[in-house]
């Protein structure tokens, strides 16, 4: 029996063990060795830990309860895809210059992949709260790893107290949940509230569980502490809490609403609200995708504007939860994990360009074609397929979710909402342009900064950009992975 | 089917191949173009020979009949609901393979014939590639099973005939003529389009036979004999009446009959070829293939107005290019007249007689008509290009094989007793005028033009070939005046003095002809009507008893022509004598009728002051609309266009692009603004969080019932 269940949880114990391994390798055997060569044992060892954990998970294909946790194929395929965004993480973290804490910095990386796992898995609220707490104290102290750093530890200050105050609101929300429901476990608070009518407790206790999430996702006006947190985190750091955390967040969220709360949805439909979760997801979608983009305009550091991006992606995503079935799901999974992708990508061109310092500014990027070429034409394409530009992954990703949101139960009735993003869209262009413009029109300056020039990032790199191209041109073998993992999940 | 059926196409694509093959060959390639037309057509005349043997046999259903069809194109079609196709195809018949062997012989002949006729000229090669032309699109009439197959190959035949008309194209009068004769033709072919639209629109094919789906067969002539049109008429008398226009038009038919005359500005062997003995026939072959369509009626004991129509329209142009014919004195135009009244005489028989009637007087007329015509090549040939008959005399001695041939050709024409071919197809189509139940009129108008036909021919006798045999210096010398900027006209003669026979060449086919002239009445007497069997499709028997039954009437004719004879004899044997045969002796007796048929009743002039002048008038009202009017408009247009494209400049530029622009501006104000509120103060950040979650739960908990 318990043999049973460490099989199944054997991914979690993998990575847990790992992040051990890494912190008392690096402490112990290799304190005295340069930092580089410290980096690369512990980001291979971390790299091997976590892909002995995506092949463990390819084994497991069962649909089972277990305890407070829910595993299917599902879970296990979105636990492989953050266990490979983890891998992508450490290894653009190879060539990490902002701290001489290896061990701890890894170890920290793996522990908050822990959580994201357990996060995935749970289908109690509780479980959700203590995953998540452990994924967010792990991104807090990350953020805050560049010591030398002002920015950094301001960044994590002000990450961890939003983040403190939107996890208080959760658990208040979760407490009036149980007032309400008297139980944790997300299908019957389900079938609980179905004999209920909505109250304005049931509304209280919605909206404030909804605000961690919404933190989490950094959808506005919950978004405030990204801009500053991504632009004073590491780039790393930053590239992590903008993928793998983005992907377990909107995984959670849609399995707490669709599983949890399936009679409370309301309608967003233009001019005939009712109430219910699905009106406020779609004030925070319209808030987020206007705001974001239209900030995103005046950016001039890269990693804010990629914050901003940020929100106004998280603002798309949300346009998934409107549909209904596995197709909503399969669109949601499948833009998230796109995205999650591309500004992994993004980020990581960014941290080879400033490659330790804070210049990550746009003038920082000028004539990056002439000196990186490689380097470059990735950047184009994660910039371009954020800007949803066909045939890159990106379009796709947008075009599923748009179709989703209009195939609704409200039919048409979204369209408002498909037409306030096309045109946010639009907007955007003009930001990941400017970006392209600077990389190939602007001239090199006289004394360029040097590039990061670690052979392992960089093709890491270029592996996330032919998958952005592969997935935009074959999005089929993708969504139909999806689709089966779906079909024999109890979602 | 019969592998010759299969392969009836070969016999209008070989010459085709033969126009298509000389249109590459150098001016100088004379020899090979000459070898593919004749050759091309020769193994025509085989294929046609080969095809004219199974029609002999009669079909199961009396005719023979075989065709073979398929479809060009399909297109979507509401009219008929399910996708429409239009086929073409060709058919074997009797009169298809008659038609064949006819056209491909006197073709042949008429071929071999031009070899000594052009012998001189420098555009040899190109005139024996118009002639192949001629020759394929001739044949594909004949063999067309497909009303549009049919037209087609009508019109290419037009092409063919204007091209040869204005063969010598640097004489004003050719090129007048050749636009003369297409554009007349023209205005017939306009009736026949639009019967054969109609047709289609009515029956869905263009097919005559189509296993009985054809629009030439019972199902649909029923179908079109049922429904009616304006004044009671029925729709297969209203699309035959249309298509006749077309008929009318190719066969010179009054009032379309202007063309003709003057198409003899083409060269003789053309005018023998085409505006004699096929083409020409060609509207005669039209009418007797719709026969079906033409003669459909509700009523099968009453005549259908189409024949009526037919029958009225060939009496009158019969009667009424004979008298024209008295009094002109160009040999080929007497003969232009002269075919223009036989082509009548044919339209006749066909309305009064049917198809086989009509059919006997086009065959006999084909082999002597042509005769004459190479023949009076012959003497102009002969003569040095003079066409005046006033200004010859005494050929018979100069000439005396053109002189034998001649005549026998005269003597058919004039419809001579007993031994000559015309006196019998014309003897049946009066015959047949006489027994029409509808009106007589018809049958004196024939015996009319009978008596006139004799007379002008026994005149043009007399002028040619009697008389003395000198042309006066004072003529030669017009004529070479009147010919000297035609390179190819008298320089490689002879001393324009010695008149001369035409060399072998040029005489066999006149006596090939004469000898067909003869013998071919003896298929279509009364005692042994075989041409009719043949058509028909049943065996003819032989029945000298008839002959008895129709003596009364044959003898009428038989004097009617004897006494145009000898009218003539003893107007003109004397005037030939004279030196002075500029006047002739029915100009002085009655001078006002006398210019009236030499001016050929002005019809020409007629059409002149109506519908040319009509036309001009036209002409010049649409260029001053067109000036003045249209252009305004057009004018107007533009200016509006370049108003309006300003405005639109205007608007792209103020309102879109500054709307664009100001847009822009806004969304970078805002962005600047919003980004503002990101102060990095955390105080700031949780008072909007206070304020998001109460403005959330509390516009939830609103809209909550």
């Amino acid at each position: 029996m318990h043999l049973e269940w460490l099989r199944l949880l054997a991914p979690e114990t993998i990575v847990v063990v790992t992040a051990l391994i890494v912190l008392m390798a690096d402490l112990t055997l290799f304190r005295q060795k340069p930092i580089t060569f410290r980096a690369a044992v512990a980001g291979m060892i971390a790299t091997l830990g976590c892909l002995i954990a995506i092949f463990w998970l390819e084994e497991l294909s069962v649909s089972q309860k277990l305890g407070m946790l829910s595993l299917s194929p599902l879970t296990q395929m979105i636990k492989q895809a953050i266990l490979a965004l983890t891998i992508f993480t450490a290894l653009i973290s190879f060539s990490a210059k902002f701290t001489r804490h290896i061990g701890e910095y890894f170890a920290l990386l793996l522990v908050a992949t822990v959580g994201l796992l357990f996060l995935i898995s749970s289908e109690n609220l509780l479980m959700i709260f203590v995953s998540l707490e452990l994924l967010s104290l792990s991104l807090y102290a990350m953020v805050a790893f560049n010591k030398a750093s002002l920015a950094s530890s301001e960044a994590a200050l002000k990450y961890f107290l939003f983040g403190g105050m939107a996890a208080a609101f959760t658990l208040y929300g979760i407490s009036l949940i149980y007032g309400l429901t008297g139980s944790l476990e997300l299908p019957e608070i389900a079938t609980k509230l179905s004999a209920q009518t909505a109250t304005p407790a049931l509304f209280l206790a919605l909206v404030m569980t909804l605000i961690g999430f919404a933190f989490k996702l950094a959808a506005a006006p919950f978004h405030l502490w990204a801009p500053d947190a991504y632009q004073g985190a590491p780039t790393q750091i930053a590239s992590f809490i903008a993928s793998g955390s983005k992907i377990g967040s909107f995984f959670v969220l849609a399995r707490i609403l669709a599983v949890g709360f399936p009679q409370n949805t309301g309608s967003a439909a233009f001019c005939s609200w009712t109430s219910g979760w699905a009106p406020i997801l779609a004030l925070l979608a319209v808030i987020s995708m206007l705001l974001g983009n239209i900030v995103a305009i005046m950016q001039s550091s890269v990693k804010r504007l990629l914050a901003y991006s940020a929100i106004a992606h998280g603002g798309y995503a949300l346009l998934a939860f409107f549909g209904t079935g596995t197709r909503a799901m399969s669109a949601l999974m499948f833009y998230v994990i796109t995205y999650a992708i591309t500004v992994l990508g993004a980020f990581a061109v960014v941290a080879m360009v400033e490659n330790g310092s804070n210049r990550e500014q746009m003038r920082d990027f000028a004539g990056l074609s002439r000196r990186a070429p490689v380097l470059s034409a990735c950047m184009a394409v994660f910039m371009l397929s954020l800007a949803g530009i066909p045939p890159l992954a990106g379009f796709f990703g947008k075009f599923y979710v748009f179709t989703v949101a209009l195939s609704g139960p409200q039919n048409l009735g979204l369209l408002w909402l498909v037409i306030v993003a096309i045109s946010a869209s639009a907007i955007s262009l003009y930001y990941y342009l400017q970006v392209l413009k600077q990389i190939y029109v602007a001239d090199v300056p006289a004394h360029p900064a040097p590039l990061d020039t670690n052979v392992i990032a960089r093709g890491a790199i270029v592996v996330l950009a032919a998958a952005v191209v592969l997935m935009g041109c074959l999005p089929g073998p993708t969504l139909e992975k999806l689709a089966t993992a779906m079909a024999k999940s109890i979602f | 089917m019969l592998p010759i059926v299969k392969y009836l196409w070969l016999i209008p694509a070989l010459p085709l191949l033969a126009a298509g093959l000389a249109a590459l060959l150098k001016k100088e390639r004379r020899a090979s173009a000459a070898t593919l037309a004749i050759g091309s057509m020769s193994i025509s005349f085989l294929l046609a020979l080969a095809a004219f043997l199974p029609t002999l046999s009669h079909g199961e259903h009396g005719v023979f009949r075989e065709c073979f069809n398929f479809t060009w194109f399909e297109f979507a079609d509401n009219t008929f609901q399910s996708a429409s196709t239009v086929q073409l195809g060709w058919v074997l018949d009797p009169l298809t393979a008659m038609m064949l062997v006819m056209v491909t012989f006197v073709g042949l002949l008429i071929f071999i014939y031009s070899v000594g006729y052009m012998a001189h000229d420098e555009n040899f090669t190109r005139f024996f590639c118009f002639l192949a032309l001629f020759a394929a699109a001739m044949l594909g009439i004949v063999i067309a099973n497909s009303l549009l197959l049919l037209f087609i190959s009508w019109e290419l035949v037009g092409l063919a005939s204007y091209l040869l008309i204005g063969f010598w194209y640097h004489k004003p009068s050719a090129a007048a003529a050749a636009k003369k004769a297409f554009i007349t033709t023209r205005v017939g072919d306009m009736g026949f389009l639009l019967g054969m639209l109609w047709l289609y629109s009515k029956t869905g094919t263009l097919l005559f036979y189509d296993g009985g789906n054809g629009c030439l067969e019972q199902s649909a002539l029923i179908k079109l004999v049922a429904e009616t049109t304006m004044c009671g008429m029925a729709i297969s008398t209203a699309i035959s009446i249309l298509i006749f226009c077309g008929a009318a038009g190719k066969s010179g038919q009054v009032p379309l009959h202007v063309w003709l005359p003057d198409a003899m500005e083409g060269p003789t062997p053309v005018s023998a070829l085409i505006h004699a003995a096929t083409m020409v026939a060609a509207g005669v072959f039209l009418m007797a293939r719709i026969y079906p369509l033409l003669s459909a009626s509700a009523d099968p004991a009453t005549i259908s107005t189409g024949l009526k129509v037919v029958a009225w329209v060939g009496s009158i142009t019969a009667v009424f290019a004979a008298c024209i014919a008295v009094a002109q004195n160009d040999i080929k135009r007497i003969l232009a007249y002269s075919t223009v009244s036989q082509l009548g005489y044919m339209m006749l028989g066909l309305g009064v007689g049917g198809v086989a009637v009509g059919m006997f007087h086009l065959i006999t007329h084909a082999f002597f008509k042509a005769l004459l015509f190479l023949g009076s090549g012959s003497v102009i040939h002969g003569c040095h290009e003079e066409q005046d008959i006033r200004k010859m005399g005494g050929l018979r001695i100069l000439m005396p094989i053109t002189f034998a041939t001649y005549a026998i050709g005269m003597l058919a024409l004039c419809g001579f007793p007993l031994l000559f071919s015309g006196f019998w197809s014309k003897d049946e189509i009066l015959a047949s005028a006489h027994h029409w139940q509808i009106s007589q009129i018809p049958f004196y108008l024939g015996v009319i033009g009978a008596f006139l036909t004799a007379f002008y021919m026994t005149r043009q006798m007399f002028y040619v070939f009697f008389g003395s045999p000198t042309v006066s210096p004072a003529a030669v010398a017009d004529t070479k005046a009147k010919h000297s900027h035609n390179p190819h006209s008298s320089h490689s003669h002879e001393p324009a003095t010695s008149i001369h026979e035409s060399p072998p060449v040029m005489t066999m086919p006149l006596v090939i002809l004469a000898v067909f002239a003869v013998l071919l009445g003896l298929i279509g007497t009364p005692a042994w009507p075989w041409f009719h069997g043949y058509l028909a499709g049943h065996s003819p028997k032989v029945d000298l008893g008839k002959l008895a039954e129709d003596a009364g009437l044959m003898l009428v004719s038989a004097v009617v022509v004897f006494t145009a004879m000898g009218l003539s004899w003893l107007v003109y044997s004397k005037v030939t004598l004279q030196k002075s045969r500029e006047v002739d002796p029915l100009e002085k007796a009655q001078p006002f009728f006398w210019r009236l048929l030499a001016n050929k009743f002005y019809i020409d002039e007629l059409y002149e002051v109506t519908i040319i002048r009509l036309n001009k008038a036209f002409s010049v009202l649409s260029d001053w609309l067109d000036r003045t009017f249209w252009t305004g408009v057009v004018t107007m247009i533009s200016h509006l266009t370049v108003g309006l494209s300003w405005l639109s400049r205007k608007i792209d530029e103020d309102l879109v692009n500054g709307g664009f622009d100001h847009g822009c501006d806004g969304l970078r104000e805002s962005s600047r603004n919003l980004s503002k509120a990101q102060n990095g103060q955390t105080q700031f950040y949780f008072r909007v969080l206070g304020i998001a979650f109460v403005a959330l739960v509390l516009a939830l908990i609103w809209r909550a019932k």
